[in-house]
C-alpha cells in the first residue's frame, strides 16, 4: 500500500491503520535513533516519537514520504534527549579519523580497472534484493559493525530519505565529508550483496 | 578517459544528477564502452532503492507495546 492510500485513514486517527505504520517503520526508526542516542535509549526515544506522531498526523500534509516525516520526529526527539543529558554534539565519534578504507578498494587494479568486476545480481524488485533471511542476518551484522557516522548517514539518506542538506545540518558536517561517509557505507553494503549474490553466503 | 575506479566514486553523484555537465558526459561515455561499470551502476541503483526495505517488519508484540503507549 502506498503512502497516499494510507493517509486519509491515518489523518482520521484510525488506529488499525496506524499500527500498520508501526509495523512497517518501527525498526527503521530505531535504527535511525541508535547512532544518535545509543542502543539503550533508542527504543524509548522512538516510543515517545510514535506518541507524538500519532498526535501530529492529522496535520501531516503528505509533502514527503511518511517514513521521512516520522524520521524527522525521531531525530528531534533524539536531539531533545541529548540536550536533556547535556550532551553537546550528536555523535561522539562523528569526526572519525578516516582510517576506515573503501570496502571496494581491493576490487581494482593499480591502474583503476576492475580486477574483480561485480557479479550479475538476480532479483525481481528492490524489495526482493534484500529480502532473504540469510542476507538479512548478514546485513544486521555489517550494519552493527559499521562506524556510527557512516551508519547514521546511511539510515538518514537511504532509509529515511532525508534531503542531503538536512543531513549535513543534523550532523553538523560538510557536504564533502558526508559524501565520503555515505560512499563508504554503501560500498560496504555493495560488497556484501555482491558476495552474497555470487556465493549464496556472506 | 575516466577510470573504472572513478566511475565507482562518482556513481552516487551521477545518479543524483549532481555531476557537472562535462563529467556527466565522460561518465555516460564510459558506461557505453564498459560493461562492468554499466552493471555496477545499475546494481548500485537497485541497492540504493532497496535500502529502505532492509529493516524487518515489527513483531506483533512490538506493535502492541507502541499502540498501548498511544492509548494512555
Ligand atoms: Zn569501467
Amino acid at each position: 500500500m502506498t503512502d497516499k492510500d494510507q493517509l486519509p485513514a491515518l489523518k482520521a486517527g484510525n488506529k488499525t491503520q496506524f499500527s500498520i505504520l508501526v509495523r512497517d517503520h518501527h525498526h527503521a526508526l530505531v535504527a535511525l535513533a541508535i547512532p544518535i542516542v545509543g542502543f539503550s535509549e533508542a527504543e524509548e526515544v522512538v516510543q515517545i516519537a510514535w506518541i507524538k506522531a500519532y498526535k501530529a498526523i492529522a496535520s501531516f500534509e503528505g509533502k514527503s514520504k511518511i517514513r521521512t516525516w516520522l524520521s524527522r520526529i525521531v531525530i528531534n526527539e533524539a536531539k531533545m534527549q541529548l540536550r536533556a543529558r547535556k550532551k553537546e554534539t550528536l555523535f561522539s565519534d562523528l569526526a572519525g579519523d578516516g582510517s576506515d578504507s573503501d570496502a571496494l578498494a581491493d576490487r581494482f587494479t593499480q591502474t583503476g580497472h576492475w580486477a574483480t568486476p561485480p557479479a550479475t545480481w538476480h532479483y525481481d524488485s528492490p524489495e526482493a534484493l534484500l529480502m532473504s533471511d540469510d542476507l538479512a542476518q548478514c546485513l544486521d551484522r555489517i550494519l552493527t559493525a559499521m562506524p556510527n557516522n557512516q551508519r547514521a548517514i546511511l539510515e538518514m539518506r537511504d532509509s529515511s530519505e532525508l534531503p542531503f542538506g538536512e543531513i549535513c545540518n543534523n550532523l553538523s558536517i560538510s557536504a564533502s565529508n558526508a559524501r565520503v561517509l555515505l560512499h563508504r557505507a554503501r560500498a560496504h553494503l555493495f560488497k556484501l550483496v555482491d558476495h552474497y549474490q555470487e556465493t549464496g553466503e556472506c | 578517459m575516466l577510470k573504472c575506479r572513478e566511475v565507482v566514486d562518482e556513481a552516487d553523484q551521477f545518479l543524483s544528477d549532481d555531476l557537472p555537465r562535462h563529467r556527466q558526459w565522460r561518465f555516460r561515455f564510459h558506461l557505453l564502452i564498459c560493461k562492468h561499470c554499466s552493471r555496477y551502476v545499475h546494481q548500485f541503483q537497485a541497492l540504493k532503492d532497496a535500502t529502505s526495505f532492509m529493516h524487518r517488519k515489527a513483531s506483533d508484540e512490538e506493535i502492541s507495546r507502541i499502540m498501548d503507549s498511544i492509548d494512555d
